[in-house]
C-alpha cells in the first residue's frame, strides 16, 4: 500500500470511492464532473501551476497489488479564500447581576471565518475492507510528512472538520434544530452544495446574529463539538498529533473543528531527513512503526517501513522498496517513527 | 358618584388591596407598601412641580366612589417611560435572507431589544375593583388620563403608549418567559415579575440577551403569545384600539404582552374634546345626553367624573349640583368634556406602526 498524489487516470476509482462515503462526508460528493474537476486542479496543485492560495493537494492510497484505489486524503492550501469559510465559535456569555443575586453564562454559536487563511487536512476516507495494516494512519500521517517536507506552501494553522452525530437514520439533530429553519432544503442536499463548492448560499442565508444555545433542543445541544461513531478514531489520531478542538463547529451537523500550529504538530517536529541505501534484502519488523515518504513533490510517495534508519541517519530500503518509492540510492526520504 | 382625582398618602391601603388584587399582578404596581407610598409622594411632587417638557415625572390617580367613601380603582402615568433609565421592549423585526444561487427568500422573525419606546408617555399601573369591570367606571378611570393629558399638552410626549399584560395561560404561567428569559434567570414569571416591580424593570433587562432572538427557536407557545394580551385585559385593548391606539412591532420583554401608541393628536378623546363654560341646574332637570367624562381644569386638584353632555343652545354644559361640587366648579366656569362612547373597536382603523 502506497501513498501518491492522485492522477488524471484516478476517475473511475475516484468515483467508486465517492459512492461509498456517505451521508455528511461533504467534499468528497458522487458527480463525476466534479471530482474530475477536482482531479485536474489537484494535478496542477502539484505541478505548481495554481496560485498557493487555492491549492487542493489530494492524495490517494493505491492498493499495488491490483492497482485499486483502497483511499483518499488532502490538504487545502488555504481555506476560505476564493469562497467563504464558515463554521460556529462556541462562546460563553456572562448573564450576571450582584442584585439579583443572578449569575448565570449562557453558550452562544457566532457564525466566523475566523479560519479563512488557515490550511485544513480533509477528505480521508478509507474503502472498509482496507480497515487494517496502518492503513488509516498512512493516509492519516502521510499528510504531515508532506507538509513538514513542503512547509513554505502552508501557512501557520491547519485545521480539520470533524463529521458530527447522525442518529440511526441518518438525521442530524443539530440540523433539523437549527439549519432547518434557514435553509429551505434538507441536510443532505445542503451537504451536497458545500461538497460541491457551492457555498454562497450559506452566508446569504445564515442567521448573522449569535445563536443562544439554549434555545435549542437537548438533542441538537448534544451535538455540539461531538463526532459521528465512525469519525472518533480519525479524531483521536488527530488529537495525538496535537490538534484541539477550539470551540468551533460545523455550521451543519455541530461536528467539531480541530485545529492546530503546523509547527507544533507532533509529525510535522518529529519527522527528519534521512539518506537512502538500498540492498537486496532487509529484514523489518512485523508492526512497521516508520512512516517515510519521498521529497519530491510530483513524485510524492508514502509507505510503511518496518525498519528505521541506523546511528547516521542512512535508512536500508530493499530493492522493491526503493522501487515503490521510486528512489535510488542516495536520494533523501523523509521519515517518521510513530 | 365616582370621581378621579390624583392619589394622596391617605390612598395607601386602598392601594395596596388594588396591587395584590390586580389580574395579572402588574409590574408597576407591585405590592409593596414602601414602593406605594414612594409612588404616591412622587405622585404629588409631579402634581405640585411646574414642569416644561416631559421627564422622570410620575402622575398616579385614584378613582374614588364617592357613596361608600372608598378608593376602587388606581392608574398612572409616567411622564417618559424611560426618563432615567432606558425603557425595554422587544421589537418584532423581520430580515430577509435570500440566495440568488438557490432562488429561495426566506423571512426570518427576530425580537431585538429596543428602547424606541422609552420617549413615550406611558399610561400604566392600571388597577380596579372588580366589582366595577365593565361598567363606565372602568372607562373613566382609564381614559381620564388622556383628559389630564389634553390639558397639560407641555407635561407629556407626543407619543402615548400602553403595555397591556401578556398571555399567561391558566397556571399563571407566562409561555413566552418560560421559552425566553427563565433561561436567563432561572426563576419563575411571577416572582421576575414582582422583582422588576420592586426594583426596576430596566436593571433586569440589562441581564436579558442582547442580540436578537430568532422566532424558529422559541418554543410554538412562546411564538403564540408574542404580542398577545392576557385574557383579563382583552376589553382594556379593545377600547384604546378604539381610542386611537395602533398595534405596534413592540412586546414587552417579560411575557411579550402588546405595546400600543399613538399619536396624541389621533385620539377619539383628544379630537372630540372641547372646553364648556359650566351651568348649574338640578339634576332631575338635566335633559338627557350621551355620557361624557368632564374635568376640571385645577392641576393638583384634577377631577375627572362621568356626566351627561347636555349643551345650553348657547354651549353651556349644563351640570347638577354634585357634579359641580366634586368638580370643584362654579357657574361659568370651563371645563374640558369628551364623549365617552368610541366608535366600535372594528371601526377603528388600525394603520399599523407609527
Amino acid at each position: 500500500m502506497r501513498i501518491r498524489p492522485i492522477a488524471r487516470g484516478d476517475l473511475d476509482g475516484l468515483q467508486a470511492l465517492a459512492q461509498q462515503t456517505g451521508v455528511g462526508f461533504t467534499s468528497l460528493p458522487d458527480n463525476r464532473d466534479f471530482l474530475a474537476g477536482k482531479i485536474e486542479s489537484a494535478a496542477r496543485a502539484f505541478e505548481e501551476r495554481t496560485p498557493l492560495d487555492d491549492r487542493l493537494y489530494f492524495f490517494v492510497l493505491e492498493d499495488e497489488e491490483n492497482g485499486e484505489l483502497a483511499g483518499c486524503c488532502a490538504i487545502v492550501g488555504q481555506v476560505g479564500r476564493d469562497v467563504p469559510f464558515y463554521n460556529y465559535r462556541l462562546g460563553t456569555l456572562a448573564h450576571s447581576s450582584v442584585q439579583l443575586d443572578l449569575h448565570r453564562t449562557i453558550d452562544t454559536l457566532f457564525l466566523s471565518s475566523d479560519h479563512t487563511g488557515n490550511a485544513e487536512v480533509c477528505s480521508l476516507y478509507l474503502r472498509p475492507e482496507y480497515r487494517k495494516s496502518r492503513n488509516g494512519a498512512l493516509l492519516s500521517k502521510a499528510r504531515w510528512l508532506f507538509m513538514a517536507q513542503f512547509r513554505d506552501r502552508f501557512p501557520d494553522k491547519v485545521l480539520a472538520e470533524m463529521r458530527g452525530v447522525f442518529d440511526e437514520n441518518g438525521v442530524s439533530p443539530f440540523w433539523e434544530c437549527l439549519g432547518s429553519h434557514f435553509f429551505p432544503m434538507d441536510f443532505n442536499e445542503a451537504d451536497r452544495l458545500t461538497g460541491l463548492g457551492q457555498k454562497s448560499f450559506i452566508g446569504e442565508l445564515m442567521p448573522k446574529f449569535p445563536i443562544y444555545t439554549t434555545f435549542l433542543t437537548e438533542e441538537a445541544r448534544a451535538c455540539i463539538g461531538q463526532v459521528h461513531e465512525q469519525t472518533r478514531p480519525a479524531l483521536e489520531m488527530l488529537k495525538k498529533e496535537g490538534l484541539r478542538w477550539e470551540g468551533y463547529v460545523d455550521i451543519f451537523d455541530g461536528g467539531p473543528t480541530v485545529e492546530a500550529y503546523i509547527d507544533d504538530v507532533r509529525a510535522v517536529r518529529n519527522s527528519r531527513l534521512c539518506k537512502v541505501e538500498v540492498t537486496t534484502g532487509a529484514e523489518q519488523a512485523e508492526r512497521p512503526s516508520w512512516l517515510v515518504a519521498t521529497t519530491d513533490m510530483l513524485g510524492f510517495r508514502a509507505i510503511w517501513l518496518g525498519r528505521g534508519p541506523d546511528e547516521n541517519d542512512v535508512i536500508t530500503l530493499t530493492e522493491e522498496e526503493a522501487r515503490r518509492l521510486e528512489v535510488a540510492a542516495g536520494d533523501s526520504l523523509r521519515i517518521l517513527e510513530t | 358618584m365616582l370621581v378621579v382625582r390624583p392619589a394622596r398618602p391617605a390612598d395607601l391601603p386602598a392601594l395596596e388591596r388594588l396591587a395584590s388584587g390586580a389580574t395579572p399582578r402588574l409590574t408597576n404596581l407591585p405590592a409593596h407598601r414602601d414602593r406605594l407610598e414612594e409612588r404616591i409622594t412622587r405622585s404629588q411632587r409631579a402634581f405640585s412641580r411646574e414642569v416644561e417638557f416631559p421627564g422622570d415625572e410620575h402622575y398616579t390617580f385614584v378613582l374614588e366612589d364617592r357613596e361608600r367613601d372608598e378608593v376602587v380603582g388606581t392608574a398612572t402615568i409616567r411622564a417618559q417611560a424611560g426618563a432615567r433609565e432606558a425603557y425595554y421592549t422587544y421589537r418584532q423585526e423581520t430580515l430577509i435572507h435570500a440566495s440568488q444561487q438557490l432562488n429561495v427568500r426566506r423571512e426570518v422573525q427576530t425580537l431585538s431589544l429596543s428602547h424606541e419606546v422609552s420617549e413615550a408617555t406611558l399610561l400604566c399601573a392600571l388597577s380596579l375593583n372588580a366589582r366595577y369591570k365593565g361598567t363606565s367606571a372602568e372607562s373613566l378611570l382609564r381614559r381620564s388620563r388622556l383628559m389630564f393629558i389634553a390639558q397639560y399638552p407641555e407635561r407629556f410626549s407626543e407619543i402615548l403608549a400602553v403595555a397591556f399584560p401578556g398571555y399567561l395561560d391558566s397556571e399563571g404561567e407566562s409561555p413566552f418567559w418560560n421559552s425566553v428569559g427563565r433561561h436567563f434567570f432561572a426563576r419563575g414569571y411571577q416572582e421576575m415579575n414582582h422583582i422588576a416591580g420592586v426594583r426596576s424593570k430596566s436593571f433586569i433587562a440589562e441581564v436579558m440577551p442582547q442580540f436578537p432572538l430568532y422566532l424558529p427557536l422559541l418554543t410554538p407557545q412562546a411564538r403564540a403569545a408574542i404580542g398577545r394580551e392576557h385574557p383579563a385585559h382583552e376589553r382594556a385593548l379593545e377600547e384604546m384600539l378604539a381610542e386611537g391606539f395602533t398595534r405596534s412591532r413592540h412586546v414587552d420583554i417579560f411575557d411579550a404582552g402588546p405595546v400600543v401608541k399613538v399619536e396624541r393628536e389621533r385620539l377619539e378623546t383628544f379630537r372630540h374634546a372641547a372646553w364648556h363654560p359650566v351651568r348649574i341646574r338640578p339634576a332631575q332637570s338635566l335633559p338627557d345626553a350621551e355620557p361624557a367624562m368632564v374635568a376640571n381644569q385645577k392641576l393638583g386638584d384634577f377631577r375627572c367624573v362621568v356626566a351627561r353632555y347636555a349643551l345650553s343652545p348657547t354651549g353651556q354644559l349644563m351640570l347638577s349640583p354634585e357634579h359641580a361640587e366634586i368638580l370643584g366648579v362654579e357657574e361659568g366656569r370651563a371645563v374640558l368634556a369628551a364623549p365617552l362612547a368610541l366608535p366600535a373597536a372594528e371601526d377603528a382603523l388600525d394603520e399599523g406602526e407609527l
